[in-house]
């Protein structure tokens, strides 16, 4: 890991002064940048960031989330993304340009309940969250268990590259899809999907931990390697 | 922005539940007639003349009792009042709104009072002081401070609570007139009743639901029992049905559920 201080700010705090580029979550107000969030500040060659330590979804575009569905309408499905935003998926991008109310039953494709993986076509902040489930993988989720994690800590789930999830998958041979928004489904044999499940929850309990890949590690080692 | 009306439950969730029901075991690790963990505390707020906060689980109910003296109701002169209301605050719930309060915290209300007044647990006529004309009032009120499921027995045990440990002044009668004197004396209490609220999914039966069971329950069904295990009031939720067999092994688990309920109760309001 490259070494850039860190520093925990609380709102309110200058994080650095000068002339740098900023993320999400820092203000500029004169030469100052302020800090928005509780969360850990760094300045690097990216500029000044800020990585809060709690926080709901905030949706961007391209994210791939995990929703569910909760209403629906004449025109698409209310999703549920875990945030403080409901996503929108247009029947249009489910049924194609030919969709008509008259002739097309969404109760088809999707009902209220359902599990739907999907990405995020575009979010401005005057409108809901567009979601589109175009491309492999999207789509219904029929079977899995769902866990919750903050969303702020999905980074650390990934881990590098995407290590940490794919060390989680490959040691207990479960299909793991992580949403950006926190949500988590896990697929597999019953005892491993526990495992599973186990191990995402350590990373969220500990994600402020150095060694948390290794912790994991050790914790999926115990109890015969599951290859 | 849409608005949430109700917690929608995840579909494959319920799949999972159902299969775990099937091996006599819940999501959250319970057994089918283990509920949640229930903490109680009493004389929480001081100018009350008794008051509890109860958890259950995640649900948190604040309970308080005002004591007064006022006129009978025409068709009970030789009785106190007691009354129970229920209130569910906006914070308590994503899903709570603020305004008149709605169906479900009515029902609630109902509910807890029909428990409290059918067992008899208040003995009324003691709380009657000129028959007619002057007798004790009782007002229960209850705020549910977070929502988790089952507020029907978080409340009714809060209220229990409340009531066991409330003081009040004692009434002297001159002539046809109750005067207050500085003694202070307990409500007169005769029985601790406990409801016990099960839910129906499928064929089984689960004591106390949280909120993700009460989302997929079918059916749901409140029974309350007093000392002597006798049933002293019920109340039936939600559209679905439940057949007579069910309807017995309920009321078995609701006396051997409410037993060991009713010794903290009162080990807690000691």
């Amino acid at each position: 890991m490259p070494i850039v201080e860190r520093k925990q700010v609380i709102p309110g705090d200058v994080i650095a002064r000068g002339d740098h580029r900023y993320g999400p979550f820092v203000e500029k107000v004169g030469d100052d940048y302020i800090a928005l969030r509780i969360g850990l500040a760094e300045v690097g060659a990216d500029g000044v960031k800020l990585n809060p330590l709690t926080g709901p979804y905030l949706p961007r575009a391209d994210d791939e989330v995990i929703g569910k569905v909760v209403d629906m309408n004449g025109f698409g499905w209310v999703v549920d993304i875990n945030s403080c935003f409901d996503g929108f998926l247009p029947a249009s991008f489910v049924f194609g340009r030919e969709f008509s109310p008259a002739t097309h039953d969404l109760s088809s494709k999707f009902r209220v309940g359902d599990i739907i993986g999907a990405r995020i076509e575009s979010f401005e902040r005057s409108r809901d969250p567009q979601l589109s489930i175009r491309g492999q993988g999207y789509g219904k989720m029929d079977s899995g268990e769902l866990v919750k994690i903050s969303p702020t800590k999905v980074p650390r789930l990934i881990g590098r590259r995407g290590a940490m999830i794919n060390m989680i998958s490959e040691r207990t041979g479960c299909d793991v899809r992580v949403g950006q928004n926190g949500v988590v489904v896990v697929n597999g044999q019953p005892e491993a999907t526990t495992k599973a499940v186990t191990a995402v929850q350590m990373v969220e309990k500990e994600a402020h931990a150095a060694d948390l890949a290794a912790k994991v590690e050790q914790y999926l080692g115990s109890g015969g390697d599951g290859n | 922005m849409s608005m949430k009306k109700n917690y929608v439950v995840e579909t494959i969730r319920k799949a999972q539940m159902m299969d775990m029901l099937e091996k006599g075991k819940r999501l959250d690790g319970r057994a089918l007639d283990e509920p949640r963990k229930l903490t109680i505390e009493t004389g929480i707020i001081q100018k009350a003349n008794g008051s509890a906060r109860v958890s259950l689980g995640n649900s948190q109910v604040i309970a308080g009792v005002k004591i007064a003296t006022g006129v009978p109701f025409p068709d009970t002169p030789d009785k106190g009042l007691l009354v129970v209301n229920a209130e569910i605050l906006p914070l308590a719930s994503p899903y709570a709104e603020p305004g008149p309060p709605s169906e479900e915290a009515i029902e609630l209300a109902r509910v807890v009072d029909r428990g409290i007044r059918e067992s008899e647990m208040v003995d009324l006529t003691k709380l009657c002081l000129v028959e007619g004309k002057s007798v004790v009032t009782t007002f229960v009120d209850c705020n549910i401070m977070n929502v988790d499921g089952n507020l029907f027995d978080a409340t009714s045990y809060a209220v229990v609570a409340a009531l066991r440990t409330s003081k009040m002044k004692k009434y002297k009668v001159e002539g046809d007139k109750a005067v207050s004197t500085d003694e202070v004396v307990p409500v007169p209490i005769e029985r601790t009743p406990i409801s016990v609220t099960m839910a129906r999914l499928g064929g089984a039966v689960i004591v106390d639901p949280d909120a993700e069971e009460e989302a997929m329950m079918d059916m749901r069904i409140t029974i309350t029992t007093d000392d002597d295990g006798n049933i002293c009031a019920s109340q039936k939720g939600e559209a679905s049905t439940i057949s007579p067999e069910l309807v017995l092994k309920a009321a078995d688990t609701s006396i051997q559920v409410g037993r060991a309920i009713r010794s903290q109760m009162v080990e807690a309001t000691r």
